[in-house]
């Protein structure tokens, strides 16, 4: 299925989308058959202000017209004017808006000054001023409406505009000679099909608003009947010191029938394009998604993705060895010992993990290798149970003992961090922007110790120190510190409670090669001096090699190999991590490049003294 | 600090750019209406009078530019002309008369509903498919859908005329002059109950949405994540990580959405005859008094650049990102 057609089939599937389209489709019918169903909305039937009865089932205006007629009948002119200025807006927001994102450079900065002031400036009393120089009409109407609303619009356009231009395929388009025209009209408007949509129905809605005020203020023809005339007319006629609702309120309720129907219908598209929107029900969850780090240093055989195997070279279904999928007894005296954890996402028709068992023993250094979408980082995700709640665990994972899937939620709070901690890929995403360092450790430290904050604070700065920073960091924010200076502050919150296990998840992946080892230097002396496990998760088998103990090769969700990282190349006996070892030139008598890489051969360097 | 500088000078030149708007728009509609306007008036004003006319509008002898400097002029030092209706009273004295009652009708209700609508958001993202993330954002958006003013219209109906809780329109009694500054105050307030529920009700849902649409965009980051992994309080997490760092975009929406909805609030004036700006407004449009319109015109607007730049400033100091 095609992206289009499979968005296509989503927007049908929605309940949002469908109550939308109903009700516009049944206010348009109103608005052409209604007027020569329901008489002349204009002719004066009976007694001002009668209350609804059956001869006039909506009751009677100030003036003595049928309230009924006049409401369907001004759904024609209000609904023509409403979308006439939602296409107008929109064709000129589009316009405008591409053409600042497509041009760049001044006629961008330009026409965004000037979209932005138009931005500002409130547009009701722009309009109202503008239509009180026009003649009265619908035409005046849609001519206010549309200069005091293109700005929002032309904002929504640019945005989309600046991202797909430098998309690939814009560029390529561009690069291979198509003329300017031809690229936004075939490639570009394609593309915002989604965004042309919402924008034509967020406009129509602001559109119907703001012509429904100005006719009620009495800047529409009073002659003709809309309803924004309903409500000026019920107004004028002291409807509301006379008591009667019924002049004002069936038009109100269209007004908003119909703004709330179309909004709706946005949503559904919203939802179609950003399907985040609509998780929660079943279908289209999200999962998780492994990142794989860009390269920051420029030695790529350092980072580079794990190739992938192809198919002919594993056995059908990829199983890896029988005594790795076998649950065995928990290894006596594990820090951590997990048996058969499967973790299936809802929605996905394979499992992230499937019967992984593994144990990690007090003071190791555990490496667990694999590509991007082998389970990995759920595997260290489970085990500080942070999966979302349409992830489904089963298996056993025990921490010293205890069983960590079924700690109550107190205990569970009391085991993360202090038992557990974790370092994640990109500290600039995962510290909280908003608050300095030092909060960022006192409010681990106070969460899990009765401490006062003096000396909670007192305890970030000798983390600082232990993991190479000034203390004069502290009250610095994520965003002032480099890249290698976040990742040991993430490394000081980890190490806060002197937890027994730490998870490095592509911790060092983005840190260029020099600020990696210096790290994990670091890392190695604390696991000395302090005692502590780590599991070490990246898809960098040679790092892996050179720094940890053992090491596992997860492949599409199954444990494939587990030796200790000396023999793993000789004992090795699945053909993925056969593949992988074969694939990095830094493990053959390759140039050296890294510090690591004597170490990669040797599997010396880090090794507990 | 060069951030806030760069939005005061986006404001200083959205503040020419309407100033410069407002002296164009009298000049560019069909059949030059302020021309007409003076001869209307001709036989029927003093010949002050017409001479404050056309000194509103900058309308000395010269070309458009000359004409344009001196209207800049007579901007800058404050002088919008004489109003026709309220002759001879200045412009700005008659705008002076609205300006607290609108920015103390609409400042308080816009503060309230933001808050509110602020705080439902957090906790229905928190709270994600609970009942009150089931059902308060589709109500409110329907009770969003109606026009501002018909809102006013229908509490104005329930609770003022049939219910009398309220009174029906005005912003004080003028009985009460000269009472206590207590039965003032309370006065006053019970006299802006009524408008400004109306527009809580119908701004609410918008601050909610988007807040709630912040927070979950927040709730999905690696942040959460590692505050999670930490074992912080779920209320900490809630609070400290996710709504403090949600706020940031939805306060950029409700500074982009706040010319929009003082626009709705200045029609809800009308409804209750509440002697604001927006009245004022329209009253200037019914009487033809354009100096007065083009002058309360200027005035909302540069009010609303005002509190744009107020929103900026608020943005700046939560986000240490924008001080640096």
């Amino acid at each position: 299925m095609t992206a289009l057609s499979e968005s296509l089939r989503r927007f049908f599937a929605s309940r949002k989308a469908a109550f939308g389209a109903a009700v516009v489709a049944a206010f348009a019918v109103m608005a052409i058959v209604g007027p020569f169903v329901v008489g002349d909305p204009t002719a004066f039937v009976a007694v001002p202000h009668l209350p609804p009865s059956w001869s006039h089932l909506l009751g009677t205006t100030g003036q003595g017209q049928d309230v009924l007629a006049q409401t369907v009948a001004g759904a024609r002119v209000t609904l023509l004017v409403g979308f006439t200025v939602g296409v107008f807006v929109t064709l000129v927001g589009a316009f405008i808006g591409i053409t600042a994102g497509y041009l760049g450079g001044r006629a961008d900065a330009v026409l965004s000054v000037l979209v932005n002031v138009f931005l500002v400036i409130p547009g009701l009393p722009l309009a109202i001023v503008l239509a009180a120089y026009l003649p009265p009409g619908p035409g005046s109407i849609v001519i206010v409406l549309s200069f005091a609303g293109w700005a929002w619009s032309a904002r929504v356009f640019r945005a989309q505009a600046l991202v797909l231009r430098n998309r690939e395929f814009i560029q390529a388009a561009i690069v291979s000679g198509e003329g300017a025209l031809r690229v936004v009209f075939v490639e570009l408007l394609p593309n915002m099909a989604s965004l042309v949509a919402s924008a034509f129905i967020t406009t129509t809605v602001y559109a119907i608003g703001a012509e429904v005020g100005l006719e009620f203020l009495g800047l529409g023809d009073p002659g003709s009947v809309t309803w924004g005339t309903n409500l000026y007319w019920a107004s004028n006629d002291s409807a509301l010191l006379t008591g009667a609702w019924w002049t004002f309120v069936p038009t109100g309720v269209c007004v908003a029938l119909v703004g709330f129907a179309l909004t709706m219908l946005s949503y559904a598209i919203d939802e179609v394009t950003n399907p985040r929107l609509a998780a929660g029900r079943d279908a289209d969850l999200p999962v998780p998604v492994e990142r794989t780090a860009t390269p920051s240093g420029a030695i790529d055989a350092d980072v580079s993705p794990l190739p992938e195997v192809p198919r002919e070279l594993l056995p059908p279904d990829a199983t890896p060895p029988p005594e790795l999928m076998t649950p065995m007894p928990p290894p006596a005296g594990a820090l951590l010992s997990v048996q058969g954890l499967t973790v299936r996402y809802r929605g996905r028709e394979h499992p992230a993990l499937d019967g992984v068992s593994l144990a990690i023993h007090p003071g190791e250094i555990f490496g667990l290798a694999g590509e991007s979408g082998s389970g990995k980082s759920t595997f260290g995700d489970a085990v500080l149970r942070l999966l979302p709640d349409w992830a489904r665990v089963t298996g056993e994972i025990r921490f010293g003992g205890r069983d960590v899937l079924a700690l109550p939620p107190e205990e569970l709070r009391a085991y993360r961090f202090r038992e557990v901690s974790v370092v994640m890929q990109s500290a600039l995403d995962a510290l909280n922007p908003v608050a300095t360092v030092a909060e960022q450790i006192i409010d681990v430290v106070l969460a899990h110790q009765p401490l006062t904050t003096s000396a909670a604070r007192e305890r970030a700065g000798a983390l600082l120190h232990m993991v190479g920073l000034e203390a004069s960091r502290l009250d610095a924010y994520p965003h002032t510190l480099s890249g290698g200076a976040r990742q040991r502050v993430a490394l000081a919150i980890a190490l806060a409670l002197d937890p027994r296990l730490v998870i490095l998840d592509e911790a060092t992946t983005a840190l260029d090669v020099v600020t990696q080892r210096e790290l994990l230097d670091r890392l190695a002396e604390l696991r000395a001096t302090l005692g502590l496990s780590v599991l070490f998760i990246t898809h960098d088998l040679p790092l892996l090699l050179a720094r940890c103990d053992r090491v596992g090769v997860l492949y599409r969700g199954r444990l494939v190999d587990v030796a200790p990282a000396a023999h793993l190349s000789r004992v090795a006996r699945h053909p993925y991590t056969r593949r992988l070892l074969s694939a990095f030139p830094s493990l053959g008598p390759a140039p050296q490049l890294g510090g690591e890489r004597p170490a990669a051969v040797s599997g010396e360097l880090g090794r507990p003294t | 600090m060069s951030y806030a500088l760069r939005r005061f000078g986006f404001y200083l030149v959205s503040a020419w750019a309407s100033i410069t708007l407002n002296f164009a728009i009298p000049r560019l509609m069909p059949g030059d209406p302020t021309a007409a306007l003076v001869a209307r008036f001709k036989g029927q004003m003093s010949p002050e009078a017409l001479r404050a006319l056309r000194h509103a509008f900058g309308l000395v002898p010269g070309s458009t530019l000359t004409q344009y400097f001196t209207y800049l002029a007579h901007v800058a030092r404050g002088d919008l002309g004489l109003s026709i209706a309220y002759f001879p009273a200045p412009v700005t004295d008659v705008i002076g008369t609205g300006f607290g009652w609108t920015l103390g009708l609409g400042g308080v209700a816009l503060v309230i509903s933001f808050t509110l609508g602020t705080l439902l958001g957090v906790v229905a993202a928190w709270r994600r498919n609970g009942r009150l993330d089931q059902w308060l954002p589709p109500a409110l958006s329907f009770l969003g859908a109606f026009p501002y003013f018909w809102l006013a219209m229908l509490v104005l109906y329930l609770f003022g005329f049939t219910l009398h809780w309220f009174p029906l329109q005005h912003a004080r009694d003028p009985d009460l002059e000269g009472a206590s500054a207590l039965s003032s105050a309370l006065d006053v307030a019970r006299h802006a109950v009524l408008p400004a529920t109306a527009v809580v009700l119908a701004t609410l849902g918008g601050w909610m949405l988007s807040m709630r649409g912040a927070m979950l965009a927040v709730l999905g980051t690696d942040a959460i994540k590692l505050a999670t992994a930490k074992g912080l309080s779920p209320r900490r997490i809630m609070w400290a990580y996710a709504a403090r760092n949600a706020l940031l975009p939805s306060l950029t929406s409700f500074g982009m959405a706040l010319g929009f909805v003082v626009g709705g609030s200045l029609l809800t004036e009308i409804v209750f005859s509440y002697p604001g700006l927006g009245y004022l407004l329209v009253q200037a449009v019914r009487n033809q008094d354009t100096p007065l319109m083009q002058g309360l015109f200027l005035m909302i607007t540069l009010s609303v650049l005002a509190a744009n730049f107020l929103v900026d400033l608020v943005s700046i100091w939560l986000d240490p990102r924008t001080r640096a």
